[in-house]
């Protein structure tokens, strides 16, 4: 079964040419349309975050400035993110959504859930926008979840780091993030002896991968250096922010992963949650329209278990030195840290 | 106390980065500081290579002319992120500034805007010793 949030009228969050549109929304809608899932398919109502929920995770300042901006009309933040009079309402909206589907979840205690709202979270940092990106809606779900005791897994694949969803976290021992991505590249942070503040120590997990790299590279990634921290940290939820910006087809990044890739990635995250109807994913990036519908219909299809055929999975591509020199300059940093500490 | 060795200033082409680098050139000739001109390489302008572009070298250098400020003491950081998180990274090594100096306002960003103002976040973060320079423009 999957939970997928009810409609965001997304549609005054946009500005002229830029690549983080409407578009983007109504692809990924697609995406899931195309699973014709029926009766398996079910729509939550959104209401919006309250401030109490958005300041577990953001500044009450940064708030107060932002709501600010947009009513006076919005405009650039800065050279990349902007915001419009409607784009406080809709941020709103679309951190509402992730958690209108994981009260969903709870109260279900099965399926798989899908957050299909922009505009994205995860450069979004307490007191920043950046990067398209105006609030955390991934964190405001996470934090969400913590605060009722839970452990939190945040898989970030994402071609781009998550550098927000990374800082508000990093001295959080209750939350895992785990992020592979393109480097360099933007936002320029999730080098690999980033491991987290002294409170969480190797509760941050970077993965830079080079520009070419495949989904076998990601993969072997994942599960060399990801999977077995994930396995001693034993997560009870398990939140993706899934970012399809990866795919070889977008505009605005070079790894070449195609939407089977994605599948693998996703069977591979499915197997985490300790029990049912602990599994969300968090739309971010992807701005091939249809790279991004196909990849959206791929990931899920392969958290449900729905047979289809996927895209061919791609291998070959540069990255494998990377991952070694990855895990042994994590290890160094663990290391140093926990000398330190003694 | 250490004579100030290194500069920073944030360029992105606006006229506002010009006049900083002006301040920058002009204080560096002063102390016998060298120049590390600085850009950021936003999500918009993904690109693959961080090679400096033509029109950034071409403004720098008639700069440097008119000021008579010598290319050897002149260098160039282009790195990925926001402009603040960039202009703080050469707080450290290599660059390992010992002032920060940035226009007031950048290109393309709302004028008079607080939220997106590199100049006040590093303000609020910077170790190091800033100059904000005025673009010396009323805010539209």
């Amino acid at each position: 079964m999957l939970v997928v949030n009810g409609p965001v009228d997304d549609a005054g969050h946009e500005e002229s040419g830029h690549p983080e549109r409407p578009d983007r929304l109504s692809a990924a809608l697609a995406g899931v349309a195309d699973l014709h899932l029926g009766d398996d398919l079910v729509e939550v109502e959104v209401r919006s975050a309250t401030r109490a929920q958005l300041a577990r995770v953001h500044e009450t300042s940064y708030l107060d400035e932002l709501g600010a901006f947009c009513y006076e009309g919005g405009g650039d933040i800065d050279q990349d993110t902007y915001a419009t009079f409607d784009s406080w309402r809709i941020a709103q909206s679309a951190a509402g959504a992730g958690l209108a589907v994981i009260d969903e979840l709870r109260r279900r205690g099965d399926g798989v859930g899908f957050v299909a709202a922009r505009p994205p979270g995860h450069h979004a940092t307490r007191d920043r926008a950046m990067g398209f990106c105006l609030l955390n809606n991934v964190a405001v779900a996470a934090a969400e979840l913590t605060a009722s005791g839970e452990r939190v897994l945040i898989v970030d694949w994402d071609v781009h780091h998550g550098n927000g969803t990374q800082s508000i976290f990093w001295n959080d021992p209750h939350v895992l993030y785990v992020s592979t991505h393109q480097w360099p590249l933007f936002p320029g942070s999730g080098g690999a002896r980033e491991i987290g503040g002294f409170d969480a120590l190797g509760r941050t997990i970077n993965i830079p991968l080079p520009a070419g790299a495949t989904g076998d590279v990601i993969e072997r990634a994942y599960e060399e250096i990801a999977a077995p921290v994930v396995a001693d940290f034993s997560p009870t939820w398990t939140l993706v922010s899934a970012g399809f910006d990866a795919h070889r087809e977008d505009p605005m990044a070079d790894l070449a992963l195609s939407s089977g890739d994605f599948a693998a990635l996703a069977r591979s995250v499915a197997r985490t949650p300790a029990s049912p109807g602990r599994l969300a994913l968090f739309l971010e990036g992807g701005y091939d329209l249809a790279a991004l519908r196909e990849s959206v219909t791929a990931t899920l299809a392969a958290t449900l278990g729905v047979e289809r055929h996927d895209e061919e999975r791609t291998s070959g591509g540069p990255g494998a030195d990377e991952v070694q020199r990855c895990a042994s300059e994590r290890a160094i940093a663990l290391r140093i840290a926990h000398e330190s500490l003694q | 106390m250490t004579p100030l060795q290194t500069i920073a200033v944030g360029f992105d082409g606006s006229p506002s980065s010009e006049i900083a680098v002006r301040w920058a050139f002009a204080t560096a000739s002063h102390l016998e500081a060298r120049v590390v001109l600085v850009h950021a390489v936003g999500l918009l302008e993904h690109q693959s290579r961080l090679d400096v572009p033509e029109e950034f070298t071409a403004a720098v250098a008639t700069i440097a002319e008119e000021l008579d400020f010598e290319d050897d003491r002149i260098s160039w950081l282009v790195d990925n992120g926001d402009s603040c998180s960039v202009l703080l990274r050469c707080i450290d090594e290599p660059v390992s500034a010992d002032l920060l100096v940035v226009g007031s306002r950048g290109q393309g960003v709302h004028a008079g805007l607080m939220l997106g103002s590199t100049s006040l976040q590093l303000a609020e973060r910077s170790t190091i010793p800033l100059v904000i320079v005025p673009s010396g423009r009323p805010a539209s």
